[in-house]
């Protein structure tokens, strides 16, 4: 089953967020009139530069910030109806627990907010502890924790009710490299079980590596919305990969390419695509304010 | 003594509950909707309305579960960070106060008293702290730290998370209490001197209601007021007509001790118009009348003790004056509804005795000390309970510090200057209201005579009556916090009654749980969780 033809777990229409101050008065815009949905079984990544609204949209997405103005249907309820947080597992940009639970007894207390029975409970806890690898440590409080441990615990903690959708804020951030490849795989195989996963993130290449569709924000605007593949494939343009080629060879393929009238050859080594877009929308973005880049 | 426990009658109290609370929520709804009209436009009926929807969809949809994994939190966290110090500065102050107050020197009674006062203001005042800061830091630092956010994009509605906070804290309140009431029973039992320790006890009344009649034997509401400015008692004049007459409902053969004997305790005052007998106090007498058999039975003479209270021992059988006829107390003095009718009269010439309604009762067989403290401690507990719901509701919409301040002030209201605010309220306090008493200020004018008529006069008034109203409003919301106060039974050797003490404390509970959970839910419903 193709992504795009399937139903719309988190649809947003129109979404604008303002932060006031105490007396009303508006401070920032951290969103402005974003319209995009999420599909069943996609991984979605969120990317943009800091403070472009990443996660005040998924904050809104879950109810713990009211939108300014536009709509927003997750799972097909209204984004403050508590009901929908059954399926629903949230991994915050920073690990907000309960510093003084140890991580056995912050699973379980996340678990009874489900409603799990005990047995249920205990198995979950035993099986996510192992999966985030932090089972060495699980009687210690969190706040001795450092800081890729507690952000385990948080992924853990966003699993214990066998979510269908998945938010997850920057879930790679204070993750050493093994962790960082864990994860990966950890949300492939999320992905695998038919769920559903929307993300941000700031490495790059591995939103390119798990990611179906992408968005990319600017300034709380969406400049970007495609499938990753699509986007990454150049318009007017052929890309051709090889193993580093000997100049004679370059000089040959260039020949060919001129007989066929083809005059503007660029020729260098392959970089990371994504960046490379990430990096050509910012800066678009800075010198045409207000312009949509893609698609 | 001085307190006159009144019976609390529950349904008007009720009644001035669903007035209040109903006009309340009358109120609130203007204001929700109107409010929701004036941001959303028309369609804010709807927002509104759905509003109201999901709160009864949560009040139904409630999870034991969910509270109880909330409450846990609660407890755990106050006991992880070390709230519990306070039995430290409490342990100190009990090694300590021994040496201060312990003086073998007072009456038993008044040794009692005062160990028992510090024993229950100790309990009191240090729970209270320790739970006032607990339960209006709670939710502050939950959102600040912005761990309420892993809790509410889970199912856990937010109700269930102001009923969580409460529980927990009720629960470390009870742990608290518990743990420094049982020191404290232990320390009472060992400090008061054993010589004292009989007046350790739990005396039970029953009271009668009381009525007069004059020198010339006419019914009165009261006696003759000897010129006290404190108008508890009322005088009735020797050798006259005049009687304090008692009626005691519910007296029984249960209500006679081991001995089948009547205990009357009374504590009468003398005044003397002159010097009289020297060598003797003044005399009294009671008589036992049953109206419907028209029987009339006198005492012995007696002499007032004054100060100190006299216990007069009446057998069952009385047999007046030498006669040969024997009435039976219970089975010929008290009437078919259970009455026992006593008449006082003083028996100086020239003399007055003085009396008010708790000065004379049946002292039924005591209850050991440890009820009426335990109950003491019910009085305590309850009011935790109350600055809990307080300090969480108050939690919900303004920060740690405010919401100190905000249950502190209501505290220190309800418990210290509630009479003033009575009395302002209703616009008899002397001196008149705000205006009129700065006024007097700075005019250097005493609070009685009267402010020279005019126009200025009269919008001062009209202005004060507008206070005084807004006095009332405030008087009504605010919590009555004395009747929590149960040391002073305890402390004079009297059980805690139920009707007139922990009947009302926990009245005065519930009334404040249900409109304080209401508002606490929806301003954490209504709000962002985010730290501002
Ligand atoms: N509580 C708040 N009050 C006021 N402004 C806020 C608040 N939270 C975020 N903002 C502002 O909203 C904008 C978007 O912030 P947001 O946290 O959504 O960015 P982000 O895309 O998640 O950034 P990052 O990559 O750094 O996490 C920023 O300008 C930020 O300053
Ligand atoms: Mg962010």
């Amino acid at each position: 089953m193709s992504a795009e033809t399937s139903e719309p777990v988190i649809q947003v229409n129109n979404l604008s967020k303002v932060y006031r101050d105490f007396w009303g008065r508006k401070k920032v815009r951290a969103v402005n009139s974003l319209t995009l949905d999420v599909k069943k079984g996609e991984v979605f990544g969120l990317l943009g530069p800091n403070g472009s609204g990443k996660t005040t949209t998924i904050k809104m997405l879950l109810g713990l910030l009211f939108p300014t103005e536009g709509e927003i249907k997750i799972l097909g309820q209204n984004a403050s109806d508590v009901r929908k947080n059954e399926r629903i597992g949230y991994l915050p940009e920073e690990s907000y627990l309960y510093r003084f639970l140890n991580a056995d007894e912050t699973l379980d207390f996340y678990g009874r907010l489900f409603n799990l029975p005990a047995k249920v409970r205990k198995q979950r806890t035993d099986e996510l502890l192992s999966l985030v690898k932090v089972e060495h440590a699980r009687r210690r409080q969190l706040k001795e924790y450092s800081k890729g441990m507690t952000r385990r615990i948080g992924l853990a903690q966003a699993l214990i009710n066998d979510p269908d959708l998945i938010l997850l804020d920057e879930p790679t951030s204070g993750l050493d490299p093994l962790g960082n490849r864990d994860m990966k795989d950890l949300i492939l195989k999320l992905k695998g079980m038919g769920k559903t996963i929307l993300m941000c993130s700031h490495l790059l290449a591995d939103v390119q590596d798990v990611c179906d569709r992408i968005a990319i924000l600017y300034g709380g605007e969406l400049k970007v919305l495609g499938r990753v593949d699509e986007l990454l494939k150049q318009k007017g343009a052929t890309q051709i990969t090889a193993p580093t080629l000997t100049p004679e060879a370059i000089a040959e393929v260039e020949a060919v390419l001129k007989k066929h009238g083809v005059n503007q050859v660029q020729v260098d080594n392959p970089r990371s695509d994504l960046e490379d877009l990430f990096l050509r929308t910012v800066q678009e973005s800075r010198e045409h304010p207000g312009r949509r880049i893609a698609p | 003594m001085s307190f006159d426990p009144v019976a609390f009658s529950l349904w008007p109290a009720v009644l001035v509950w669903l007035q209040v609370v109903g006009v309340s929520l009358a109120l609130a709804l203007v204001v929700g909707f109107g409010g929701a009209v004036a941001s959303h436009g028309f369609r804010g009926f709807g927002v509104a309305f759905g509003e109201i929807v999901a709160g009864f969809r949560d009040l139904f949809s409630l999870s034991l579960g969910r509270i109880y994994a909330l409450a846990k939190l609660t407890f755990l966290e106050a006991i992880r960070r070390k709230a519990l110090l306070v039995f430290v500065v409490f342990a100190i102050l009990f090694m300590f106060a021994g040496w201060f107050i312990t003086d073998t020197g007072q009456k038993a009674a008044l040794q009692v008293k005062v160990h028992v006062i510090f024993v229950t203001w100790t309990l009191s005042t240090l729970s209270l702290v320790v739970v006032m800061l607990l339960a209006c830091w709670g939710i502050p630092e939950d959102i600040r730290v912005r761990s309420i956010h892993t809790v509410v994009t889970k199912p856990a509605r937010r109700l269930e998370i102001v009923l969580g906070r409460i529980l927990g804290f009720s629960g470390i309140a009870t742990v608290v209490l518990a743990v420094m009431a049982s020191v404290g029973y232990v320390w009472l039992n060992r400090q008061v001197p054993p010589e004292s320790q009989s007046e350790l006890t739990c005396r039970r009344p029953i009271y009668g209601a009381i009525s007069f009649l004059d020198r010339t034997g006419d019914p009165a509401k009261f006696g003759i007021n000897v010129g006290d400015t404190w108008m508890f008692r009322s005088y009735i004049e020797g050798s006259s007509k005049a009687r304090a007459i008692w009626n005691f409902p519910g007296v029984s053969a249960s209500s006679l001790d081991a001995d089948e004997n009547l205990q009357l305790e009374s504590r009468f005052q003398a005044f003397r118009s002159h010097k009289g007998t020297m060598d003797r106090q003044l005399l009294y007498r009671f008589e036992f009348v049953n109206p419907e058999k028209e029987l009339r039975v006198p005492y012995k003479l007696m002499e007032v003790a004054e100060f100190i209270g006299s216990t007069e021992t009446v057998p069952r059988k009385i047999r007046p004056d030498g006669g040969v006829k024997e009435y039976d107390l219970i089975n010929d003095l008290v009437d078919s509804k259970g009455n026992l009718q006593v008449e006082v009269s003083c028996v100086d010439p020239g003399q007055y005795l003085g009396m008010a309604r708790p000065d004379l009762f049946i002292r039924t067989p005591d209850a050991p000390f440890l009820a009426g403290y335990f109950k003491s401690v019910v009085g305590i507990w309850l009011m935790l309970l109350l600055v809990v719901i307080l300090g969480v509701s108050a939690s919900t919409f303004v920060k740690g510090p405010v919401a100190t301040l905000l249950t502190f002030c209501i505290v220190v209201i309800g418990q210290v200057f509630r009479e003033l605010l009575d009395k302002v309220a209703k616009g008899t306090q002397e001196g008149g209201g705000l205006f009129e008493s700065i006024y007097r200020l700075i005019a250097h004018m005493n609070p009685t005579t009267p402010v020279p008529d005019g126009l200025a006069t009269q919008v001062m008034k009209t202005v004060d009556r507008g206070l005084e109203n807004l006095l009332w409003v405030f008087r009504q919301i605010l919590p009555d916090f004395s009747y929590f106060n149960m040391a002073p039974y305890i402390a004079n050797g009297f059980d805690v009654p139920f009707d007139a003490a922990v009947l009302p404390s926990i009245v005065v509970v519930m009334a404040y749980f249900i409109p304080c959970v209401i508002i606490a839910y929806y301003s954490l419903r209504l709000r962002e969780l985010e730290a501002k």
